[in-house]
């Protein structure tokens, strides 16, 4: 790469809030360079970490427990896996259930015996069970049943499973929650966010999912071999690769990215960060357009096997896939030429593409420029928020500027429209799970969680303004303690601009679906694939090399499917 | 029961909310619990102790006036109100606060450390037969907790000396333990058939 390549000017700003921070454009976020899952492929090839599995016992039954450890410069991690012998009547996704096919958690370290006695007393239960400050994170996974027959039976009899179906499906366990930092005794974030291998969000999580993928694959290899015994083979590498992890994932995520205003804005930053980086390049040199116009033509082929039902999706798919071919087409006639070739690409798809493909072609833009982009990882984390304090000297006047910059779309709804306050977040007695409720259809409103910042900005600001501009805000808050946490987020958001939704999260419309692939999408997931308004299949780590052939070749690009054919 | 600290600090969260406090100071309560048990104090016992003392009461019968030279409140004040009065009024409190009749004084500290600044200067909270210094990291407890002091004065400037490690775990009293989530319960929402099928959008099959 050329001088003016590599030290862009800063002439391009980041988009702002109000364009980015849209539900219908948070939900329409694609996975990029700087997803999570990318982040921990990158790390553990570059620091050459040690894979190994030291247990693998697991029955004919397919009842059992495993153990894949990851070693790398300082530190191990142990995936401790159990096999269960689910009847088929219980397996579902569901936060509700009570059992699983496979169960996991991930121990900081290799586990003893006495750890691992201890875990199986508790980790197949769940929520229902407790781990202790030594594990990392707990999670489950079923059987995807249209997959997992075929392909044992398929391995068992010699044949190699129908890639056509691996294509369909696209992996053979679907995890649901995958609970971390202190959630039923697990270790606190604190305890392992000064470990650089654990600076970036999530990627102790990761990890598990990571290994888990491995596991589900000798596990299928193990079940063929106990049906077919000496006729068994085993699965196709290629084919493997292909499968990822799927993921259900419900409500309670969505609340997640509002409830964490620094962390969520960092993420959104740092990507908009990254845009406008490349945006500001006065040229693309060919090698950059070569590498972009391949990644474009293989997420084509990503997004030809990404199958949804949902209407909503649907279309967008179809939009998206016009989109790229669009993109492509306009690419081939010369769109990378000239000045500032990144900003006219984006100016060009702002008026021409959904904004699927904008969001697409942003990510994929990043591609050519690790060295711009991929030393943002490191500004992902949230290190503020727990201590941050309310600015009791701010003047009214200067909070009020705050919640009109933030929430100024917001300040004329009423809010008492019916449409406009239709639902209600609120937590269920039954698993302590975030739903989403009818505000006058159902008695939930008392037990409301503070989940529409944007109504609770509307009214802080309606009850300062009759209060003296210069008051300091302490004055306020003595008057108006209902008030404190709406003061606190617009304090916040003077400091995170991207931390706030420029939208109504309590609308009789509302999708929160947009909500769960905001951050789906930073942890790197592909083909969302949401069932209701309201949870959301997706695939991990689908292409990607497991670890025993992870390499700095593959660790990165393996989202993005082989060109060659079959692949 | 060996807790992680998110746990104390959610319990100890939805615990404020369920006694009736407002969301902005449930999530201080919150990080007050926690900020306590850090430093291997039992902040889910202090907070217990007020929300069974407060529960359901006027939160301004409980907030103190702050425009007197001493501060009270109609009822005995809360130490979160009186804290968070503290800390919104950061340059003035650092010069020293006396408060008459408050209930769970020791919960005051988490919002006293952040008086201290970034120069690090102590503060020192005293009563009557005890005395707590923090630095804004450390905490030094000495003598008696009291679940309601008569008086408690905040003070600039005190002696830090081998504060408590910092604890990863925490183990609260387990009747404490018990009553804050007793008290979170009330935030939640009882299941209804309707919720179950709706509340979560479960239409599409599962299990497939």
């Amino acid at each position: 790469m050329n001088r003016t390549e590599t030290s862009p000017a800063p002439m391009i700003a980041r988009r702002p809030p109000a364009q980015v921070m849209r539900l219908s454009r948070l939900g329409s976020l694609h996975q990029c360079r700087l997803s999570f899952m990318r982040i921990l492929t990158r790390r553990m090839a570059r620091e050459g970490w040690v894979f190994t599995r030291p247990v693998f016992d697991v029955d004919r039954a397919g009842v059992g427990h495993a153990i894949y450890t990851a070693e790398g410069p300082e530190r191990s991690y142990s995936l401790v896996a159990f096999a269960h012998d689910l009847p088929d009547a219980q397996r579902s996704d569901r936060v509700i259930a009570e059992a699983w096919d496979a169960t996991f958690t991930l121990f900081d370290g290799v586990p003893t015996e006495d750890d691992i006695a201890r875990l199986r007393g508790n980790v197949p239960l769940q929520e229902a069970g407790r781990v202790s400050e030594r594990e990392l994170s707990l999670s489950r996974a079923n059987r995807s049943v249209r997959l997992w027959a075929h392909v044992v039976g398929a391995l068992a009899t010699g044949q190699q499973p129908d890639a056509g179906m691996i294509r369909d499906v696209g992996y053979l366990m679907r995890t649901t929650a995958v609970y971390g930092s202190g959630k039923f005794g697990a270790a606190d974030r604190e305890t392992i966010a000064d470990r650089p291998e654990m600076q970036a969000p999530f990627q102790a999580e990761m990890l598990s999912v990571y290994l888990t993928r491995a596991f589900v694959r000798d596990l299928v290899e193990h079940m063929a071999q106990v049906q077919g015994g000496g006729n068994a083979v085993r699965l196709d590498p290629d084919l493997a690769r292909q499968l990822g992890i799927g993921n259900s994932t419900g409500l309670g995520m969505a609340p997640f990215i509002v409830n964490h205003p620094i962390l969520f804005n960092n993420w959104i930053m740092v990507r908009e960060e990254a845009i406008a980086r490349v945006r500001s390049l006065e040229v693309a040199t060919p090698e950059a357009v070569g590498l972009f116009r391949d990644r474009l033509a293989q997420s084509g082929m990503s997004v030809a096997r990404w199958r949804s039902e949902h209407p909503q999706q649907v279309a967008k798919l179809a939009a998206l896939r016009g989109d790229l071919e669009t993109l492509t087409a306009h690419v081939a006639q010369g769109g990378l030429e000239g000045q500032n070739p990144w900003n006219s690409l984006c100016l060009w798809a702002e008026q021409t593409l959904s904004e699927e493909g904008q969001e697409c072609l942003a990510s994929l833009m990043l591609e050519p420029y690790p060295d711009l982009v991929d030393g943002l990882e490191s500004c992902m984390a949230d290190t503020l928020e727990a201590g941050f304090r309310v600015n009791g000297a701010m003047s009214v006047a200067e909070l009020r500027d705050l919640v009109e910059k933030s929430f100024g779309w917001a300040l004329e709804t009423n809010w008492d429209a019916p449409e406009n306050c239709a639902r209600a977040w609120y937590v269920s007695e039954e698993k302590l799970e975030p739903r989403l409720g009818e505000r006058f259809e159902e008695p939930v409103a008392e037990y409301e969680q503070p989940l529409a910042p944007a109504r609770d900005a509307t009214l802080a600001h309606r009850a300062l303004a009759h209060w003296d501009g210069a008051a300091p805000i302490a004055d306020f808050l003595i008057k108006h303690p209902e008030h404190r946490h709406a003061v606190r987020r617009a304090q916040i958001a003077a400091i995170a601009p991207y931390g706030e939704i420029h939208d109504n999260t309590i609308a009789a419309d509302v999708m929160p679906i947009d909500m769960l692939r905001a951050k789906l999408s930073f942890f790197g997931a592909t083909h969302f694939d949401p069932r209701s308004d309201r949870w959301v299949r997706i695939c991990m780590y689908a292409g990607a090399p497991y670890p025993d052939a992870l390499t700095t070749g593959n660790a990165d690009g393996w989202v993005y499917p082989d060109p060659a054919p079959g692949g | 029961m060996s807790l992680s600290m998110g746990e104390v600090e959610a319990t100890a969260r939805k615990a404020a909310r369920g006694a009736g406090y407002p969301w902005g100071f449930a999530d201080e309560a919150g990080r007050a619990a926690r900020w306590l048990s850090v430093r291997g104090v039992d902040g889910c016992a202090a907070l217990a102790g007020l929300l069974d003392a407060v529960d359901g009461a006027d939160l301004a019968e409980r907030s103190p006036d702050v425009t007197a030279g001493v501060w009270t409140a109609p009822h005995a004040a809360c130490p979160l109100a009186t804290g968070l009065a503290l800390s919104d009024r950061a340059e003035e409190a650092i010069r020293g606060v006396r408060v008459e009749e408050i209930l769970a004084p020791l919960l005051l500290m988490p919002f006293a450390a952040l008086l201290t600044g970034s120069a690090r200067q102590t503060v020192t909270l005293s009563w009557d037969g005890g005395t707590a210094v923090t630095d804004g990291t450390g905490l030094c407890l000495d003598g008696k907790v009291l679940a309601r002091a008569p008086w408690v004065d905040l003070s600039p400037g005190g002696k830090m000396d081998a504060p408590a490690e910092a604890c990863h775990r925490a183990q609260p009293d387990p009747r404490a333990w018990g009553r804050l989530n007793a008290f979170a319960q009330r935030t939640y929402a009882p299941a209804t058939e309707a919720s179950r099928r709706k509340g979560a959008g479960a239409d599409a099959t599962d299990n497939d």
